[in-house]
């Protein structure tokens, strides 16, 4: 079983040098992200799966894949805590 | 000729509202359109949208219709903006009309704001002025981070001051530029006293007096394109700044850019002008010490 994973569509985002800021018109609140959190934001427009987001961070920074995941897991908890995601639960 | 276009068919109301929005000096090139009816407005109870605090108005804004809405909490007065349009469709009751003053100081200006989204103007609590070496500056934060005292300070001493709290940014080519509503600069007793002024204008129903910035020796300046962004509090030391990055600075400039979060359809451009302003200016975290007041020199130095 796989969830898929994409941004809220409440959200705003506008990226810096790649670093950047995320609104959230629905909680009215913002947030700031580094570099790799545009780069899975920008992703996260449309549905992802943990496997993919890794997939696209190793594209981009010489990381192995069990940082990447780990990376990506930590960030995904926090942008559900935050209420910055929409899940599409895996069949 | 005055933006938005006004009408109105009550003329004493159409005369003292056409003065206010002379007075403020903007000038969008899109035509807005601000209708403006006496009467009493309509309920708002079958709304159950969530409302945007501010302070003596209400608004309500997105889906599911996405007009929006605002009301005036001092007496009935209701503003309608329908999607896809550039008209504000306002229904006061005689009682607003009565303070009407007061209406334009919150009511009215918070439609304006909202009208002027319409035209790509995004409005950030903030102040402006040009240093003597030509230099645009934005000067952003809240009441009592030292806004209004140092736009007196600066037109003091013959800076080109804009204003001390409303701005409007808008792009202008590849730049953003900073348009300010054109008000007195309202100073409490206390900044009154440290600036040496007595006089003033009075302001109704708020301890303070104020000044245009010619009154105080500088000159009114309609638009700066802001190479330095300031973040200003009131500090008891020296005056001291530090300079912050893109990304923070784009964070404080959402702080003071309230109604970033309100409309969807617009939210995107509007936070893609305070990210252009965060690239194009450099920020800095400023706290404003007393020395200021003697050396106002000093506050370009820091941020060479």
């Amino acid at each position: 079983m796989t969830d898929r994973y994409r941004r809220h569509h409440d959200l705003r985002l506008a990226a810096l040098e790649d670093e950047g800021v995320i609104l959230h018109l629905g909680s009215r609140s913002y947030f700031t992200v580094s570099e790799s959190g545009v780069l899975i934001f920008e992703a996260l427009a449309t549905p992802h799966s943990v496997e993919e987001l890794v997939a696209v961070l190793q594209a981009r920074y010489e990381v192995n894949a069990e940082q990447a995941e780990a990376s990506v897991r930590d960030f995904l908890e926090r942008c559900r805590a935050a209420d910055l995601l929409e899940i599409e639960a895996g069949a | 000729m005055p933006t938005p276009f006004l009408v109105c068919d009550d003329a004493p109301l159409r005369a003292s509202l056409t003065a206010w929005l002379e007075k403020g000096g903007l000038a969008p090139s899109t035509a807005l359109t601000l209708v403006v009816q006496v009467g009493d407005p309509p309920p708002l109870d079958a709304d159950d949208r969530p409302v945007f605090h501010q302070p003596d108005v209400l608004i309500r804004s997105g889906p599911p219709h996405g007009t929006l809405t605002l009301s005036w909490e001092r007496a009935p007065a209701l503003a309608e903006i329908a999607p896809g349009t550039q008209t504000a469709r306002v229904t006061l009751s005689r009682l607003a009309v009565a303070r009407l003053q007061e209406c334009t100081c919150t009511f009215f200006m918070a439609v304006l704001i909202f009208l002027l989204r319409r035209a790509g103007w995004h409005h950030v609590h903030a102040g402006t002025a040009i240093d003597p070496a030509g230099r645009g500056w934005l000067i952003a934060g809240d009441s009592g981070a030292g806004k209004s005292t140092t736009a007196a300070l600066f037109a003091s001493h013959g800076w080109q001051v804009g204003t001390d709290d409303a701005t409007f940014l808008a792009p202008a080519g590849a730049q953003v530029a900073a348009v300010a509503y054109r008000a007195p600069i309202a100073l409490r007793p206390d900044a009154q006293r440290a600036l040496g002024r007595s006089g003033g204008i009075p302001v109704a129903g708020r301890r303070k007096a104020a000044y245009w910035p010619e009154d105080l020796g500088g000159r009114w300046a309609p638009k700066v394109e802001p190479e330095i962004v300031a973040f200003t509090s009131v500090g008891e030391g020296p005056t001291r700044a530090a300079r912050l990055g893109a990304r923070a600075a784009l964070a404080q400039l959402v702080r003071w850019s309230a109604w970033v979060v309100l409309e969807p359809d617009l939210a995107q451009e509007h936070l893609d002008l305070l990210a252009r302003l965060a690239r194009q200016a450099r920020s800095y975290r400023v706290s404003l010490g007393p020395d200021l007041f003697t050396d106002v020199a000093g506050l370009p130095d820091l941020v060479r």
